[in-house]
């Protein structure tokens, strides 16, 4: 069963979702006003999927919602009575999966939690790649500037270069980058 | 070939664009803690690989079995891969459904090890025809270890076994260990040998545990042993990203081979806690030839465990993959004949390989064919592998002969 944490930033003491999603069978392992700081509500918790019901969302709630994706991040659905495109893009921008405008359907929550779930996982899947994709370039330019200063330092090819910095690599049991940025620091501390 | 644009793409925009570059720009790759994982290790941690727009993440694995599973689950995208474990999954004869497979590239040659236990060697037993004896004449049968059921070591056993007369499948007991716990067994008086990959003959000996009786390229100068494995599907969906692997991969294994001093720094890398996890002493000399047997022989090894060869190790042979087919079939894995050369052709990425080590300019063998003559004397070139399979005096096949049988091999092996 999917565990929900469900956040209540509506005035009433009671939201309205609660009741909607024990009845569509979901497990609600908490609920909570947005007064309490989210990113410790979810680590406390640890949720499947996060729920904000919400009149509007305001600067508070994106903000909470972006630290929640940068460093925990989950499926985040969004009920709102808000229909401004506006906001609608913000809150995506901010990390949530679903935006999801008026009416509470228990029959339709199954299906947009689907869809939320699925949505973060290929989310997260190409942010990945993509983070990837960036620390590889960011090490290869390392690497090709090590390279280039110890070809300069020992007067030597690029080939005898690389074969140089891997010797020292294997034998300290180190990966080429971690030389790499040996060479960078040494040649920075004799002001080359 | 495939039809690449009937599978679903993960980066269907570098496809369209018609660009080489990889579809997957990090995988997983596995191996295990055995010296000839090296060219694998020096590819993801000396910077081969990202320049063709890849990143390996090494995984170690606990066992032939675990590293299977998960190259079946997809956790793993390509694997370091004992030649007879890639074709038990393409056959469905490793534990596992059958699997359409794929060998991307061959990683090694030489390197493994028949090793014996230091009370059989107090018995007596110092090679291979005074361990014949010792079985003949023993009241209990000897149990032997190797690594995977199907694997090389199992393979590489059973034929040394048989060349002496010992049948591998009723004179003695095989049992499978994972080969960084062969020198415990010993230890503990569980088995009374093994057949495994460096550095766990060297550390047996070491250890003062045991001795080598054998090593594998005593049976096949420069045999097939380790090769680059990944499912069939991963090198559909994946082209460009197995081609990229294969070169990162050919480019370190050519590094490694290209001095003294380059082998001497890759046994010291691999013997690293997060690799292979032993002593450099254990490693090191038979990485560089340097043998001794823990019986008072050393040698210098000409079929010493290489990487490379000019591009002699690293091709695709069909003739590789055929032989550890006709095995099987010898010691009744497989009941019938397969359609061997039809699965070698599909299994062994001749093409994928030859557009990438061109690429690099490496020297590729013309034939996909090559010829060896093993220790007992007979010729493996790949023609007739049916024929090969029904060939041996001893062998598993019960009493099977097919119709086109040649009459070769009456019948249940006896000595």
């Amino acid at each position: 069963m999917l565990r929900i944490l469900l956040i209540n930033d509506t005035p009433k003491k009671v939201g309205r979702l609660r009741s909607a999603l024990v009845e569509a069978g979901f497990e609600v392992v908490d609920e909570s006003g947005l007064t309490i700081d989210l990113p410790t509500r979810v680590e406390a918790v640890r949720p499947d999927v996060i729920l904000i019901d919400t009149e509007s969302p305001g600067r508070d709630v994106m903000e909470q919602v972006v630290l929640v994706s940068r460093d925990q991040p989950r499926p985040i659905v969004m009920f709102t009575d808000e229909h401004d495109p506006k906001v609608m893009r913000q809150a995506i921008q901010a990390g949530v999966s679903a935006y999801i405008v008026e009416g509470i359907q228990t029959q339709r929550l199954q299906p947009i939690l689907d869809v939320a779930m699925a949505r973060f996982e290929s989310d997260q899947a190409l942010r990945a790649q993509l983070q990837a994709r960036e620390a590889q370039l960011a090490e290869r330019k390392r690497v090709e500037l090590a390279k280039g200063l110890l070809m300069k330092m020992k007067n030597c090819s690029e080939e005898e270069a690389y074969t140089l910095m891997r010797r020292q690599a294997m034998s300290r049991q180190q990966k080429l980058i971690q030389v790499a940025e040996q060479v960078i620091a040494m040649h920075d501390m004799l002001g080359g | 070939m495939t039809d690449h644009r009937t599978t679903p793409r993960a980066d269907a925009q570098t496809w369209v664009a018609g660009s080489d570059a990889p579809e997957k720009s990090s995988i997983n790759l596995g191996f295990m803690p055995l010296t000839d994982s090296a060219s694998l290790i020096v590819a993801a941690t000396q910077g081969f690989a990202e320049p063709y727009g890849l990143s390996l993440n090494l995984r170690r694995q606990v066992s032939w079995s675990s590293l299977r599973d998960k190259l079946l689950s997809g956790e793993l995208d390509a694997a370091q891969g004992l030649y007879g474990l890639i074709y038990s999954m393409q056959l469905g004869i490793g534990g596992a459904p059958a699997t359409d497979m794929a060998v991307l590239m061959g990683l090694n040659q030489n390197g493994q090890s028949i090793n014996l236990s230091t009370p059989l060697r107090q018995a007596g037993v110092c090679n291979g025809e005074t361990l014949a004896r010792h079985v003949r004449q023993s009241p209990e049968k000897l149990t032997l270890a190797q690594t995977f059921p199907t694997g090389t070591h199992a393979l590489w056993l059973y034929y040394w076994l048989a060349s002496l007369g010992i049948h591998p499948l009723e004179d003695v007991n095989t049992l499978v260990v994972p080969p960084p716990q062969m020198v415990e067994h010993l230890r503990a008086g569980r088995i009374d040998g093994f057949c495994a990959g460096e550095p766990w003959g060297a550390h047996a000996i070491d250890q003062g545990m045991g001795f080598t009786v054998a090593t594998s390229q005593s049976i096949w100068p420069d045999h097939p042993e380790k090769v680059l494995g990944c499912t069939r599907a991963f090198v559909e969906q994946y082209p460009n990203t197995a081609r990229a692997l294969v070169m990162a991969v050919l480019e370190a294994s050519r590094f490694i081979d290209a001095s003294e001093e380059n082998k001497a720094g890759t046994a010291q890398l691999i013997s690293a806690d997060e690799y292979v996890a032993a002593p450099r002493q254990v490693i090191e000399p038979r990485f560089l030839g340097n043998y001794e047997d823990g019986n008072g022989h050393a040698w210098r090894d000409g079929h010493a465990l290489r990487f490379h060869g000019d591009g002699e190790v690293n091709l695709p042979y069909l003739s590789d993959g055929l032989w550890f087919m006709t095995q099987f079939r010898r010691w009744g894995l497989l009941r019938e004949d397969p359609d061997y050369l039809a699965i070698a052709s599909q299994v062994q990425q001749l093409d994928l390989y030859r557009g990438a080590a061109g690429a690099l300019g490496i020297p590729q063998p013309a034939s996909p064919m090559r010829s060896a003559t093993l220790l007992d004397g007979r010729i493996w070139d790949g023609t007739n592998p049916a024929a090969y399979a029904r060939s041996f005096a001893l062998h598993s096949m019960g009493e099977v002969p097919s119709a086109d049988d040649q009459g070769t091999s009456p019948c249940c092996a006896s000595s």
